[in-house]
């Protein structure tokens, strides 16, 4: 028989704030969320609670209940994080293990109970170790989902345990709402005076259905176990990272490589035992009197090497300044993605791309990825958008270019430079740019382009000219046809 | 006639012409741009090109594509002339390009170029600073002077070799294919 364990944290998000060690959560405390148009209190603490001040409160209405009410708004990102390390913290329980967003955990527990020495010391002991964390919680167990779940949020104790087979007697107490239902719903059915879920056991499913939705008849047999309701496990994101306390602080570059060492080869082991690479390394350093400095670093492409990972430190660490020393260190392996361990041919080919990319590396690092750029060929006609540039360290395969079919200028201007005419002709005789005079020997043209009409901009067609003139240099002059008088620009260079 | 002693590592470009490698040359004059593109196409490995970011997004890879496969450019966009010259002496430090090419406008003083030259040994990396301004005293290895003279055709002045003898140099583009000898040096040296 399955055995659902359901764990419901009530006060997470005031818990996260006293973990951090917030001092507001000292005095009488909530945290806020905007619904109906107003900011309401979600969460309320002891001292709060004290006061007066119910969760569902307007603010204003709190306020004016306790006057040294502090509240801050919820940060459901933050939540959301905290509730996935409590979902791999969870691992301890049960393997297999689902989030019930925003504030609970769902465990498959069949089988597991026995090696706590049964469910309740089992849920005894979540509890304490929570505890220690800090962390409020509520635990109910049933055979089903929505049994648990039920019984860890609307039962009167903080450990409910339905027995095998039991759920449905286990539940009869419970109010409507227990069974996570359109609050609509609830309202409807307590007019008509059904509060309890044992009420609902005398009706015929099929009148329930009629009158309420079919909503409420799956809602009660999921919990009652008559229709499936399986814990679809979804594995918490893996963190990679590693952290190290010195028991005396270190300055020395030597002993902080040393610790670098240890915690990329850790970082790294995990990486690569999941065939995982990272694209940037996060290092911070506590320093004694100075406080936190983050390092960070980034690849080319996904990384496990340790020393890689030491080598791009190496720059950054070098110009930390560390005065009294640093006892606490913590690598960070972000932006993980898969590694994709290649055939390596024959020849130099593959040694050379790996120094590329290395040297990639290094220079985003140390200049900032987007100062280093690479070529990139783009679908166009006009010799100014034919080419593009993307930063070199965001590649996910080596950039290949596919030869343009004309032949163009070394230098293309992406502004046109207007010239002045001293003798007008088509291509001019002669004409001057900047401080020289060009006189025009040879000149070869027009290369008629069309404006691509799908792009926004300039929709002039133009003509291009490749003038030689009598000091050797060959330029690319630009003009728009159909324009009285007409006027020129230099559009690029050729060597 | 060797431009270069064959002490140092250096590569050919033909008719003898060779350009000691972990070493920084300084290229003047219009066509100074080709003379870098040139040695780059000489070498294999990555090539990184630094300036400022209005010159350097002008440089076309669609003309490029001629001598040199436009993937193997690192283009390294600097706002102020130190950065520029910093991202030199960082990209020839790390090694593993094969060639660095920086336009830098006025040429470096003794002193910069000193340390640049310093970053090219402990890099073993070929240095190139393209100089459109004034040039300066230097610790360059060599420095050229590169000129069209005519329709498709350039004069390749070397008027300063640290190790090794002047020359003046007619060179012309070959072919249209890019991994026969792209440039073709005419005339012996006249110097």
């Amino acid at each position: 028989m399955r055995r659902v364990l359901s764990i419901w944290f009530p006060r997470l998000p005031l818990d996260r704030r006293v973990r951090q060690g917030d001092p507001q959560t000292e005095g009488p405390f909530a945290i806020i969320a905007e619904s109906k148009n107003a900011w309401r209190l979600t969460h309320v603490n002891e001292l709060a609670l004290r006061a007066g001040v119910t969760a569902g409160l307007s603010l204003p209405d709190a306020r004016a209940i306790c006057p040294d009410l502090l509240t801050e708004p919820a940060d459901q990102m933050r939540e959301a994080a905290l509730l996935s390390s409590l979902q791999r913290w969870s691992d301890v329980l049960s393997p297999w293990v689902a989030p019930d967003a925003p504030d609970g955990l769902y465990l498959d527990i069949s089988g597991c109970a026995h090696l706590f020495g049964g469910e309740q010391t089992m849920a005894e002991e979540a509890l304490a170790r929570l505890n220690d964390m800090r962390i409020a919680a509520r635990i109910g167990i049933a055979d089903t989902k929505g049994g648990a779940n039920a019984l860890a949020r609307f039962s009167t104790t903080q450990i409910t345990i339905a027995e095998c087979g039991k759920t449905r007697h286990a539940l009869k107490s419970l109010p409507i709402a227990a069974l996570q239902i359109d609050t609509s719903v609830v309202a409807e059915l307590a007019s008509t005076g059904i509060k309890t879920i044992g009420q609902l056991y005398e009706i015929k499913s099929n009148e329930l259905a009629r009158r309420f939705g079919l909503g409420i008849t799956h809602a009660l047999g999921t919990s009652l176990g008559q229709e499936p309701d399986p814990i679809a496990p979804a594995s918490a994101t893996p963190i990679y990272a590693a952290r190290m306390t010195v028991p005396e602080p270190i300055g020395l570059v030597s002993d902080l490589n040393a610790v670098l060492e240890r915690l990329s080869m850790s970082v790294c082991t995990r990486l690569n035992d999941d065939q995982k690479g990272a694209r940037r390394f996060k290092l911070t350093v506590r320093c004694v009197d100075t406080g936190d400095h983050v390092l960070k670093v980034g690849f080319s492409k996904p990384c496990a090497a340790t020393k890689l990972v030491v080598q791009q430190f190496a720059h950054p660490l070098d110009k930390l300044e560390i005065e009294f020393g640093a006892d606490w260190f913590r690598l960070v392996a972000e932006q993980i993605e898969a590694l994709h361990p290649k055939q390596t041919e024959f020849g130099e080919k593959p040694l050379e791309r790996e120094s590329n990319e290395r040297l990639k590396t290094t220079l985003s690092n140390r200049l900032g990825a987007d100062r280093v750029q690479q070529f990139a060929g783009h679908d166009s006609h006009l010799p100014e958008c034919e080419f593009g540039h993307v930063e070199a360290i965001d590649q996910a395969s080596e950039p290949v270019w596919i030869d343009a079919p004309r032949k163009r200028p070394l230098r293309v201007y992406q502004r046109p430079k207007q010239l002045l005419m001293l003798e007008p002709g088509r291509p001019p005789k002669r004409f001057q740019w900047r401080r020289a005079v060009y006189s025009v020997k040879r000149a070869k043209g027009p290369e008629r382009l069309t404006a691509e009409w799908w792009r926004d901009g300039d929709k002039r067609a133009r003509d291009y000219w490749i003038v030689h003139t009598d000091n050797g240099s060959s330029l690319w002059l630009l003009t728009y046809p159909g324009e009285s008088p007409p006027q020129w620009y230099l559009a690029g260079k050729f060597p | 006639m060797d431009i270069c002693t064959q002490d140092f590592d250096a590569i050919s470009l033909g008719n003898r012409v060779y350009l000691a490698r972990a070493r920084v040359h300084e290229v003047m004059g219009s066509a100074a741009d080709l003379f870098a593109v040139t040695v780059a196409a000489h070498t294999s490995g990555a090539v990184v090109w630094i300036g400022q970011e209005r010159d350097l997004f002008a440089l076309a890879p669609t003309s490029l594509q001629q001598f040199i496969d436009p993937s193997r450019f690192i283009l390294v966009s600097g706002v102020t002339r130190d950065e520029n010259l910093w991202a030199m002496q960082q990209a020839l430090l790390c090694g593993g390009a094969a060639c660095v090419i920086a336009e830098l406008g006025d040429g470096p003083d003794l002193k910069t170029s000193r340390r640049l030259q310093l970053a090219a040994e402990e890099g073993g990396t070929l240095g190139i600073a393209l100089i459109s301004g004034r040039a300066q005293t230097s610790a360059a290895q060599t420095r050229w002077s590169c000129e069209p003279c005519a329709e498709n055709m350039w004069n390749w002045r070397l008027t300063k070799n640290k190790s090794g003898v002047l020359g003046d140099w007619r060179v012309s583009i070959k072919g249209e294919d890019r991994a026969s000898r792209i440039v073709d040096l005419v005339s012996a040296p006249t110097a």
